[in-house]
């Protein structure tokens, strides 16, 4: 296979919102195939990564069991800053889990083309992210081993969970969010799962993966079920981007803490999630197109247009900062005030500029069509904007908690070394997941990158295969 | 789980029919432990029946009440002590004593945890070369009876001395009876916290040491120095009036503190003017027309405005309670110079009421007398030393000597029940009965007997010392007849007409008579000469509010008790104002080292408005020795940069005479503090007005009112809850849905709205109702050092958990600066050096339309029809966004098991958790917590009502801080019900409820604090 660099006849200006997005490079379904499937055989370097992972996962699973048994003093919660690093990681990973949905749902709809070859990715990333944005609720509670009582089951005492808690809406935000991304991701990868099987020569393997190919034989009657199943299933998802993290907004919204007691959370944070999503797809794709040689699928038209796509994300999240900050002057709420001035130049300062810094200013940089086509500056930029969106829920959750409508009960935050071995942890378990499905499964969609290979292509190589 | 009963246990029974509680527990326990792994799967060994055959008089789970005596300080206060199933559980004030008329302090409630005390000896010891080793009371009293009969062989009384606890009562006099009968001289007659030469001049110029202080005779309050409202003199009484007086609102009387340092007295003062430690004299000998007020003004370093403005007030005053206190060398002077202004302006009989004094320090000895006994244990001419409940090794100036003269004396023992520095260097300890296991009395007032009386059984193996003194008598042939009673009891009965008439007289332990007196022959030598040493501050060592003279020490419910002025706990600060802090460099919790003639001390300093810039000051009580107990140790010991000074008069200790030398030292420590900001920011939480304002109803607050606002006049009393599912339809006042929560209701459960007005005109942020609500209901301490995170913790020593706004005080008091500007950026203005403080107890405010109870995804906390705010322990997961949705944060977390035993963190080693409280939860790790209202309390009255068949009476029964504030602030009650206080307290003018403009609809009702601005203030207003 040889290196390719980028095709002189590759449009500069993709656009982005129509389904004409073109792999001059890949000439042949043969190609897809072996390029793509290549990626799943074991390197050293990616045991050394998964084994990383897995580390990190311990320390954080130490320090679960530490705080378990000790108590959640261990961690660094100064009352009344009673929520901390747990629901701030919480709400970063259920955000990261937004963009892989809106890559295969939305886009999908929207078709917009260049979602093609990264939403496979995004989509993982979704699940794993859910999954590990899932733990911190239950990490965060104090008896954690009563967290079932948060879910509604029949006892014969009748007695329910609150369902005027948005605490509760998370349960089931989440628990929806998690079925539904997982069974997206699931439907949209039966095709492969059937190429797979049908190059895997082990017979146990081979009976594994013909089982979660449901015996896809490739008829039309299949693909026209495929295609009316997953239309439906993005119909489904694209709702539930918007509501999940609406309703993870609401766990801030419908409290009166200054800072929290705001209309403008849900769509700010659904724009944040998107964001934050986009973000964390690139730090994960653009080593890997460089790693696995996908320089040709992934092109520089791909990330340029989600480049737009978080320009645009960013600029809908630096509006709602600064209405945030309007409305806190404009209501003449005394509370509002004084928070929103510490928040930017009182004891929480460096924080907020932080946020404002990684998500509102640097992104500006997206404006220069040159940075949007450099992957390096991306990925540096991601790196950037996950920081910032980390910040940005511990900007909402800490300086709004320690300076409350009380002043006597003002305080501040530090976390300790448990906060600190939780969050590696999460990223630990991230990151096996992901590393664990990158070498099991194919990471880009074979059925759709098929689908768009230019027909002359095609018929270069001889084959001619109806479209589907 | 019922324990069951084995035959072994019912073996064992029936062999000892007059079987011991606590051996019988033992027995029960252990049988339990035994069935308990066969019969339930929890393997937790509960046992639910203390008792089988129960004493009479006793039912399993219900109270006895046993009047008593309080001595953890030398008022007397009566005290009402609750026990349960044979053990005391919380004290209370004894509401027909005339000392404190049912009301009582921190210091008093937490006397409890002296008695639970885990440090507490638990048996006689003796000394074994260089420790105390535990031995039998057999053996050490025959060591005890063999040194008294080798000094009445030798005719060696006068070398052996004996140092009592200053205390009322016939005690001191059988005591020194019985060392007469050895030839021994009376006793010594020690408290490191009376104040001796305000006592002495008292007595020489009304003819009472301690007068009563009529406050609300008076219109004017003046108190040069005289920490009243801070544990000097008598705490409880003083408060009480004082209160009273403040809370007339119209009529009531201003106050003016002259003082270098602002005390919590200082801090409830209208004004303050800011005098040098000392200059206090100069100033009321202007005003007497010694002198002129400009050269009064140039010693006391303030505008001669001020103090013209004092002159002219106290002249115009109709009737003026001036009172002197003082922490210099002329305090006595300065005492005899207001009794001759107050004589002036007519106040004695009028606001200074002799004839109803006090006799708490009558006979109380000097701090020379101490160094007279110093100075012989160092010549080697005393031989045997008795110390007895005082700790003079560690509440005397270091500088004084007197743990090493004690080295010098050949055999010396100790009576104390708990381990201090003063026993550590004894040679045989016979632990006495805390004061709440024995028997005596006293006599705060003429002609009124306060007995003392056993609650329960000794916690350890410990002897009343009184009996163990008539036990030596009774064993010498020569005094024996002497004393026929068999013990104390029997003779205190025999004094106070027989035993039948102490038994009368027990259920109020009120008896009308006197105490047996003792003749005090005083040895008194002439007083030491003021050592200043040098330095450019003037220090002020002072008494802790909380702690005393260090005795509250050892107990973890004081030391965490904030204190009410500096707001620190389990920590030693030095206190300086902004001015110094700016010219030494230093910010808070910045490392200083004081260091004065005596010795120097580096602690963290805290920058205070309330002090003069050229003074700093450091509380006394702290830092004492290993051998004082694992609670005694936190912060550091001030008597160490003490020097050795007395009042010129009396020669009585003074506190206020040192010079010292600050510096900055390396490093800082996290302030242990409650204070989160000292400010109001504008937000209305303690809220105050002026009686001219009330009269023009200017002073009203803004009552808000919304377009859409639900309704909520359907349900009686305060404005009541509207979430929707205590209300059936949102706000719909015809509603068929309500449930119980309808008023009309078959049940009831509506009827009562529990509500509670505090009086801020009468609060004066003592803080006794924290720890009141500590002892009521098993609220953990958790400022130990231990009590952090076991692995690699990051903040460490005592008050860690504080350090990060951990405590769990369910009510806590706040106090406001009215200021401008952060405190550490006011100057000194000595001409306007006043500012305003406001003090305001914050708890739980069962808000109507709760911002906690939506928002708990299990439910653990709801709305109970009688408007409570409920918490359900059990079912809380802990998710803490009650607390975050919480306006007036007012809800704990467990963060650690502080109520799990078998933990680092647990918070009552045994035998401490004997206090709890069976009828409220110990809660575990992980739930949330809150204040209830006493909930307990509450249906408890319930039931008795129920079971006498009849309806609960108005003011029945009151919550535990309402019950214990000696300012009578707190009123709590069924604001439906007209007849109940509070429903009439609600509706005053003064009443405002705290963020209104959030629309809880709080429970808790408070009344705005009455100003008094001077007269020529007021006319600008």
């Amino acid at each position: 296979m040889a290196t390719l660099v980028q095709p002189a006849d590759e449009p500069r200006r993709p656009n982005i919102a129509t389904a004409d997005v073109q792999l001059p490079a890949v000439k042949d379904y043969e190609q897809v195939d072996n390029e793509i499937l290549a990626i799943l055989k074991p390197t050293k370097a990616w045991f050394f990564g998964l084994m990383a992972a897995i580390a990190c996962l311990g320390l954080g699973a130490f320090s679960w069991a530490y705080q378990i048994h000790q108590g959640l003093g261990v961690a660094g919660y100064n009352p009344p800053v009673m929520w901390g690093v747990y629901i701030i990681t919480f709400v970063f990973w259920v955000g990261i889990g937004h963009a892989g949905t809106l890559i295969s749902a939305i886009l999908y709809l929207f078709r917009a083309g260049f979602r093609t070859t990264i939403y496979r990715a995004a989509e993982a990333m979704t699940v794993f992210a859910v999954m590990t944005a899932g733990l911190f609720p239950i990490i965060h509670i104090g008896r954690p081993w009563k967290f079932f009582w948060l879910i509604p089951y029949p006892n014969w005492r009748l007695l329910w969970p609150n369902f005027k808690s948005p605490l509760v809406w998370d349960v089931f935000a989440i628990t929806t969010y998690l079925t539904i991304s997982t069974t997206f991701l699931f439907v949209g990868l039966i095709p492969d799962i059937a190429v797979l099987r049908d190059r895997e020569k082990n017979p146990v393997r081979k009976q594994i993966l013909a089982f979660l190919s449901f015996g896809w034989r490739n008829s039309e009657r299949e693909w026209r079920h495929f295609a009316r199943a997953y239309l439906f299933l993005a119909a489904f998802s694209t709702p539930l981007v918007l509501s999940v993290h609406s309703v993870v907004s609401f766990d801030f919204a419908m409290g009166i803490v200054p800072g929290w007691h705001t209309t403008i959370f849900p769509p700010y944070f659904v724009a944040g999630a998107i964001f934050s999503g986009f973000a964390m797809v690139w730090t994960i794709i653009i080593p890997m197109r460089r790693w696995f040689n996908l320089k040709h699928y992934v092109t520089l038209n791909h990330l340029d247009a989600s480049a737009k796509m978080v320009l645009f994300t960013s600029m809908v999240v630096g509006l709602a900062y600064m209405i945030e900050f309007f409305i806190a002057w404009y209501g003449g709420i005394k509370y509002e005030q004084d928070y929103f001035w510490n928040r930017v130049f009182g004891q929480w300062w460096w924080a907020a500029w932080i946020m404002l810094t990684c998500n509102m200013i640097l992104p500006l940089s997206l404006f220069s069509q040159k940075l949007r086509r450099n992957p390096t500056w991306l990925w540096i930029l991601s790196i950037f904007i996950n920081i910032g969106m980390w910040f940005e829920r511990f900007v909402i959750v800490v300086p709004s908690l320690s300076h409350d409508v009380e002043p006597w009960q003002w305080s501040s935050y530090v976390p300790t070394w448990v906060d600190y071995g939780m969050i590696i942890g999460s990223f630990g378990w991230f990151f096996m997941w992901f590393l664990l499905f990158v070498k099991q499964l194919p990471i880009m969609a074979l059925a759709e990158i098929k689908e768009i290979i230019p027909p002359r292509m095609k018929k270069g190589h001889g084959h001619h295969h109806g479209g589907h | 789980m019922t324990p069951e009963i084995t035959e072994a246990t019912m073996g064992a029974l029936e062999e000892r029919a007059a079987v011991k509680r606590r051996e019988f527990l033992k027995v029960l326990g252990v049988s339990t432990a035994a069935t308990a792994a066969v019969g339930c799967g929890t393997g937790e060994v509960e046992k639910l029946i203390p008792y089988l055959v129960s004493p009479d008089n006793t039912v399993p789970g219900v109270s006895n009440y046993y009047a008593t005596t309080c001595r953890e300080c030398a008022a007397g206060c009566g005290l009402i002590v609750e026990v349960r199933d044979g053990r005391a559980i919380k004290a209370e004030g004894n509401p027909n004593h005339p000392v404190n008329k049912g009301a009582l302090c921190a210091r008093g409630q937490s006397g409890l945890q002296g008695l639970f005390n885990p440090d507490r000896f638990r048996g006689p010891m003796k000394r074994e070369g260089e420790k105390l080793v535990p031995t039998t009371w057999d053996d050490a009293m025959g060591i005890l009876a063999q040194k008294l009969g080798e000094v009445k062989s030798k005719n060696a009384g006068t070398k052996v001395a004996f140092i009592n606890q200053h205390e009322q009562g016939s005690f001191p006099a059988l005591l020194d009876q019985i060392l007469g009968g050895y030839g021994i001289p009376s006793h010594l007659s020690y408290d490191a916290e009376a104040p001796v030469a305000t006592a002495q001049a008292n007595r020489a110029a009304y003819g009472a040491s301690w007068p009563m202080i009529d406050f609300s005779a008076s219109d004017l309050i003046v108190s040069f120095s005289a920490d009243f409202l801070d544990g000097w003199g008598l705490p409880v009484p003083q408060q009480l009036a004082f209160a009273d007086a403040r809370g007339k609102v119209e009529g009531a009387p201003r106050f003016i503190y002259v003082g270098a340092r602002r005390s919590l007295t200082g801090l409830n003062a209208d004004q303050w003017i800011p005098a040098r430690v000392g200059s206090e004299l100069a100033i009321v000998n202007a005003m007497l027309g010694k002198g002129s007020l400009a050269a009064a003004a140039e010693e006391a370093g303030v505008a001669v405005a001020l103090l013209e403005g004092l002159q002219k007030e106290v002249r115009e005053a109709r009737g003026s309670a001036l009172i002197a206190g003082g922490h210099s060398a002329n305090a006595g002077e300065l005492a005899s110079a207001v009794a001759d202004l107050n004589k002036s302006r007519g106040n004695v009989g009028k606001t200074i009421k002799p004839a109803q004094g006090f006799n708490a320090f009558n006979g109380v000895a000097s701090q020379n007398e101490v160094r007279a006994l110093v100075e012989k244990m160092n010549s080697r001419s005393i031989e045997m030393l008795f110390v007895r409940g005082a700790n003079p090794a560690y509440t005397t100036p270091t500088g004084l000597g007197f743990a090493t003269a004690m080295v010098n004396v050949p055999f010396k023992v100790s009576f104390s029940s708990i381990p201090d520095e003063t026993t550590a260097l004894c040679d045989l300890v016979l632990p006495d009965h805390h004061a709440l296991e024995s028997w005596g009395d006293a006599e705060p007032v003429d002609g009124t007997v306060s007995l003392q009386q056993p609650t329960m059984d000794p916690v350890f193996d410990s002897r009343s010392t009184a009996d163990v003194l008539l036990a030596m008598a009774k064993g010498d042939p020569s005094q024996a007849s002497k004393y026929p009673a068999a013990d104390y009891r029997g003779w205190l009965a025999n004094r106070l007409g027989g035993n039948a008439a102490l038994r009368a007289a027990l259920p109020t332990a009120l008896i009308k008579g006197s105490s047996a007196t003792r003749t005090v022959s005083s040895s008194r030598t002439s007083a030491l000469p003021t050592v200043a040493g040098e330095g450019e501050y003037q220090l002020i060592t002072y008494l802790s509010p909380t702690l005393g003279d260090g005795r509250g020490a050892n107990k973890p419910w004081l030391q965490e008790l904030p204190d009410p002025v500096t707001k620190i706990c389990w920590q030693t600060v030095v206190e300086m104002h902004g001015e110094t802090a700016l010219a030494l460099g230093i910010e808070d919790g910045d490392l200083v080292t004081v260091e004065t003639g005596a010795g120097s001390l580096t602690a963290p300093a805290l920058i205070y408005i309330g002090i003069r810039p050229d003074t700093i000051a450091v509380a006394l009580g702290r830092g004492q020795a290993e051998s004082a107990g694992r609670y005694a140790v936190a912060g550091e010991n001030a008597y160490g940069i003490l020097t050795q000074s007395e009042d010129a008069r009396s020669g009585a200790i003074v506190y206020g005479a040192t010079r010292a030398k600050v510096a900055k030292a390396s490093g800082n420590q996290r302030l242990v503090t409650t204070e989160g900001s000292g400010r109001q920011h504008g937000r209305n939480i303690a809220q105050a007005t002026t009686v001219a304002e009330i009269i023009a109803n200017t002073n009203s607050v803004e009552h808000h009112h919304f377009d859409g606002q639900a309704s909520t006049a359907f349900l009686p009393g305060l404005r009541s809850p509207v979430a929707n599912d205590a209300q059936g339809d949102f706000g719909v006042a015809d509603s068929k849905d309500k449930g119980q929560y309808d008023p009309n209701h078959w049940s009831g459960a509506a009827k009562r709205r529990w509500a509670m007005t505090i009086d801020l005109a009468k609060c004066t942020g003592c803080s006794a109702c924290v720890t009141a609500c500590y002892a009521e209901n098993n609220i953990p301490t958790v400022g130990a050092a231990w009590q952090g995170p076991v692995l690699m913790p990051d903040r460490t020593g005592f008050g860690a958990n504080i350090t990060r706004s951990r405590e769990m005080s369910w009510i806590r008091l706040e106090r406001y600066w009215e200021l401008d500007r952060e405190p550490k950026d006011v100057k000194f203005d000595s001409a306007h050096p006043d500012f305003e403080t406001r003090f305001i107890p914050m708890m739980c405010q069962h808000c109507g339309n709760a911002p906690c109870e939506p928002v708990c995804p299990v439910y653990a906390t709801y709305h109970a029809p009688n408007g409570l705010n409920v918490q359900v322990y059990n079912r809380c997961v802990g998710t803490r966004y009650c607390s975050n949705n919480c306006p007036y944060k007012v809800r704990y977390f467990n963060w650690f098991g502080y109520g799990e035993p078998n933990r680092a963190q647990y918070a009552f080693p045994e035998p401490l958790h004997w206090q709890l409280n069976p009828d409220v939860t110990v809660r575990g790790k992980g739930v949330m917590e809150k204040c209830t209202f006493c909930v307990q309390r509450i249906k408890e009255t319930e039931n008795r009502v129920a079971l006498e068949g009849r309806e609960m009476e108005p003011d029945e029964f009151t919550t535990a801080c309402a019950q214990a504030c000696p300012s009578r602030a707190i009123i709590f009650g069924d604001a439906a019900d007209e007849n109940w206080s509070v429903a009439k307290w609600a509706k005053d003018r003064r009443a405002y409820h705290v963020f209104e403009e959030l629309n809880t609809f709080t429970a808790v009702v408070y009344l705005q604090k009455v100003n008094h601005p001077a007269p020529s203030a007021s006319a600008h207003a």
